[in-house]
């Protein structure tokens, strides 16, 4: 162990610690025997002392005003330091808030294209609606206007004296409406209902609603030897025509 | 320096307090710039050295450990391979090869007796020339010991005993001399 300790302190690794120019490794083999071996510490600590002494040996009277500029120095130095602080600050502050921004900004433009893309269905739903509602005004025209088209006043039976209604038939077209005039009054819990019977099937046409005007007219789908019949149901309508409850019976 | 002064300043120092830099210049000013004087042989670069040295001194202050090098030491390491790398640069701009006057070591700084230091260089001339040379050599003229031995064409076994010797001997001569120096500076 000695004899280690010895080759060591013969090497100049020690002073070249002491001058700071060791490299990494070799600081750290220095640094390791400084700190298992008091022998190699106390020299190092003679090596400090030594060369205090021996840099103090030359000491030169500094000139005049080169402390002030060096403490003007250190005060700048200081001051960009603060300074460099205060601009990352400022930055942060600046990048939380874009930060901020954006996200509020992409979120208001995400509900946007929501928006957007609700709006557009319904317009494209009310176009569909609107070409519809044309088409069947072009065809009650049509059939209304047509001299082939028949018309046909249906009346109700003994369930219901006082209904109404006029169908208009156009077997060229191949069209058919029926505008219920009037209908009999109904408890609350009861509705109209028509039905059509097209080729041996039964064809739920839907509730005849009483609040809707009186000049409406219904399409009926067409079949030759159709038959269309309105009964009354529950109120929401059926699934099937309740036979008994049959009131009116148009042919055509 | 008194102990409880370097703790004093240690502690401004990682406090980042800009009294440190002012206490050190007091105390090692005109050591520093001795040791930098030294170096670059030149007055107007030692004082630029001078003051990177401070900047760097209280840039780094952090990094000092004083489990691993007394302040001096620190100090001492910051100044000098500054002066070095400043040299190396001027070397390099006049497109001279990096090349360390040696003939300047006989010289012994003529230029920095002045009459506050006589006192100081009779002391120095104590220590026999051969001493000297090789202690400033290592010290100031960022030589190796191999480099050393090669420039003043010593065997390296002779550089590596002078360098025990030389530093025995100022340990001799200022030992007293600075315990005096530390009193004074305490009182």
């Amino acid at each position: 162990m000695k004899e280690k300790i010895k080759i060591f302190l013969d090497s100049d690794l020690l002073e070249k610690y002491l001058l700071g120019t060791t490299n990494q490794q070799e600081s750290l083999q220095v640094e390791r025997y400084l700190a298992m071996y008091p022998e190699v510490r106390e020299t190092y600590n003679e090596l400090q002392d030594n060369l205090e002494i021996f840099a103090k040996l030359h000491a030169v009277k500094t000139p005049e005003g080169l402390k002030n500029k060096i403490m003007a120095r250190i005060k700048s130095e200081n001051s960009s330091r603060r300074k460099f602080f205060r601009y990352a600050m400022a930055a942060s502050f600046a990048a939380v808030m874009f930060a901020g921004a954006s996200y509020f900004l992409w979120n208001q433009n995400q509900n946007l294209q929501e928006e957007n893309v609700l709006v557009n269905n319904k317009i494209e739903t009310l176009k569909e609606d609107m070409r519809l509602e044309l088409e069947d005004v072009r065809n009650q025209f049509i059939v209304l206007n047509n001299p082939l088209t028949k018309k046909y006043n249906v009346k109700g039976n003994k369930n219901a004296k006082e209904l109404k209604a006029v169908a208009y038939i156009n077997p060229v077209k191949k069209l058919s409406y029926i505008n219920v005039k009037k209908l009999p009054h109904l408890s609350k819990n009861q509705s109209f209902q028509m039905w059509a019977e097209v080729n041996g099937k039964m064809i739920n046409l839907g509730i005849i609603d009483e609040s809707a005007g009186q000049e409406k007219l219904l399409a009926l789908p067409y079949a030759d030897n159709a038959v269309s019949y309105i009964t009354i149901e529950p109120k929401g309508g059926n699934n099937t025509p309740t036979v008994e409850n049959i009131v009116a019976k148009i042919n055509y | 320096m008194s102990v409880l002064l370097e703790k004093h300043i240690v502690e401004l120092l990682q406090e980042r307090d800009e009294k440190a830099i002012s206490l050190l210049y007091e105390h090692y000013g005109d050591t520093l710039y001795g040791v930098a004087k030294k170096v670059v042989r030149d007055e107007e670069l030692a004082q630029d050295v001078l003051q990177e040295s401070f900047v760097k001194i209280w840039k780094k202050s952090d990094s000092y450990d004083a489990s691993k090098a007394k302040l001096f030491t620190w100090l001492f390491r910051i100044t000098r391979n500054t002066a070095i790398d400043k040299l190396r640069s001027v070397n390099t701009k006049s497109d001279k090869e990096i090349q360390m006057d040696v003939s300047d070591v006989y010289n012994l700084g003529v230029d920095s007796i002045k009459p506050e230091f006589m006192d100081v260089r009779e002391n120095l001339d104590k220590i026999e020339d051969k001493y000297q040379i090789v202690l400033e050599a290592l010290f100031f003229q960022g030589m190796t010991q191999q480099e050393a031995s090669d420039e003043l064409g010593i065997p390296l076994g002779t550089i590596k005993s002078r360098l025990k010797i030389g530093l025995r001997e100022l340990k001799k001569i200022y030992g007293p001399s600075m315990m005096l120096a530390l009193l004074l500076n305490l009182l």
